[in-house]
């Protein structure tokens, strides 16, 4: 071990905490940064399919409250389609991270569609209430939109761009970095 | 990437796999650097140290992580009991195990530097291996970066953070089993592991694009690492001093020595 006087090994306390605290303070992370790629103008295949750069595949469902909503209606924003159900556990983990995600992005155009997976409305409006869930619901009764997104795994996620291009998809509940970091990413390619 | 791996009829998250993996032969084997170092009384309480310190690790990890994140846990404290092991920080994780492995050792009466400088030959390996798991699952990506190691993640070529973690517990690892050849004090290198893994949290972290951050955009594990390193430079102080007034037979013999 290195000898050091009591002075010297004052100094060398000091000069790590010294050159530690400048060191954090100047990689903090500032306001304006973002974790989001720079645009780009990527190819797309247009043919729709639930596969990342094609277009995805249009549906028309109805939401808790009856209104009829269409994915075609919502080109322009980013969107979350997360097909799900109460009885999935993964499901009811993930909610309250993507109502959080929703809160943070909604005011710059970004939404989500959570497609339930043929339950019964009064027990998906119970579970929207009680878990104060504020993005639309939308009834899959038939479960035909599941099947056109190839939802075997529950939760699944679609992410879609403001073209109307399926830009991720995953299988499994999903930690918030990952919510964050493709949201940011695509709504910072629209502007 | 890839999030999830399919075993059979499960799919299971590869960062969970791969923690798993890298915890259970993590186990095993600091139980056998603790027989190497201390005989069979140490593996003994290594053992035993275990589950507690494992317990303390999951419970400071989410804690650490929720409190973070308190927006979204404060509005459904439901979560910090869900199964999820994205939810998890190292730094809690780390601060947890090292709580709950000073009071078991405590109140056992075990030896707690022989101990941790077990530990501190073992974890850097579980630290690698879990890194993987980090890489394969997507998280603690990185910030983009126009450099030719940059990997392709959410659009963005970015900086491999999961590999740089990974190279500094390979790192570490070397650092800390070349230091035990060395006849040093017991709790060197527990010490030795704390500094270097603050090294690491005050450097990698700097380029997390997802780091849980402090008021005014400080990234708290970055607060964290810097206290690490700030403790291993005192405690090496402080030996170094008391290395001059005590003769050198208190030191602990080294790995070569005992076997």
């Amino acid at each position: 071990m290195i000898a050091l006087t009591q002075r010297q090994s004052e100094w060398f306390f000091a000069a790590v905490l010294i050159l530690g605290s400048l060191f954090i303070v100047a990689t903090r992370v500032r306001p304006e940064q973002t974790t989001a790629a720079p645009a780009t103008a990527t190819d797309v295949v247009t043919m729709p399919a639930p596969l990342a750069d094609h277009s995805a595949p249009d549906f028309t469902l109805t939401s808790l409250d009856g209104t009829n909503i269409a994915l075609s209606d919502l080109k322009g924003q980013v969107l979350l389609i997360n097909v799900w159900a109460t009885w999935c556990p993964p499901c009811r983990v993930e909610m309250p991270t993507i109502q959080a995600a929703y809160e943070q992005y909604h005011d710059q155009g970004f939404t989500v569609l959570a497609v339930n997976l043929q339950e019964d409305p009064g027990a998906v409006a119970a579970f929207m209430r009680e878990s104060k869930l504020t993005f639309p619901a939308l009834l899959d009764r038939d479960g035909q939109v599941s099947r056109t997104y190839q939802a075997l795994s529950l939760p699944s996620s679609f992410f879609v761009d403001r073209r109307g291009v399926m830009r991720a998809v995953y299988r499994g509940p999903m930690p918030r970095s990952i919510i964050a970091g493709t949201v940011e990413q695509l709504l910072r390619e629209g502007q | 990437m890839y999030p999830l791996v399919q075993i059979g009829p499960f799919r299971l998250s590869s960062g969970g796999l791969l923690l798993l993996l890298s915890i259970i032969p993590g186990g095993v084997f600091m139980a056998r650097v603790a027989q190497a170092r201390g005989g069979a009384k140490l593996a003994r309480q290594a053992d035993t140290c275990f589950y507690p310190v494992m317990i303390g690790a999951v419970i400071g990890a989410r804690l650490w992580y929720g409190l973070f994140n308190l927006d979204l846990y404060g509005r459904n404290p439901t979560l910090f009991l869900a199964l999820r092991v994205s939810d998890f920080a190292w730094p809690g994780a780390l601060l947890g195990g090292l709580l709950a492995g000073y009071v078991w050792c405590r109140r056992n009466g075990f030896d707690k530097l022989k101990l941790a400088d077990s530990v501190a030959l073992t974890l850097p390996a579980v630290q690698a291996i879990a890194s993987v798991g980090l890489l394969l699952s997507g998280e603690a990506f990185g910030v983009p970066t126009s450099l030719p190691w940059g990997l392709p993640l959410f659009g963005a070529v970015r900086h491999p953070t999961q590999i740089y973690f990974a190279l500094a517990a390979l790192g570490s690892l070397i650092a800390v089993w070349r230091l035990a050849r060395r006849p040093l004090p017991v709790g060197a290198l527990g010490a030795a592991y704390l500094g270097l893994q603050g090294l690491t949290s005050l450097l990698v972290e700097a380029l997390r694009a997802d780091s849980l951050v402090l008021p005014g955009g400080i990234r708290a594990a970055q607060v964290f690492g810097l206290g690490l390193l700030l403790y291993a430079v005192t405690w090496a102080q402080r030996h170094s001093r008391a290395a001059r007034l005590v003769p050198a037979e208190t030191s602990e013999p080294t790995l070569q020595e005992q076997s």
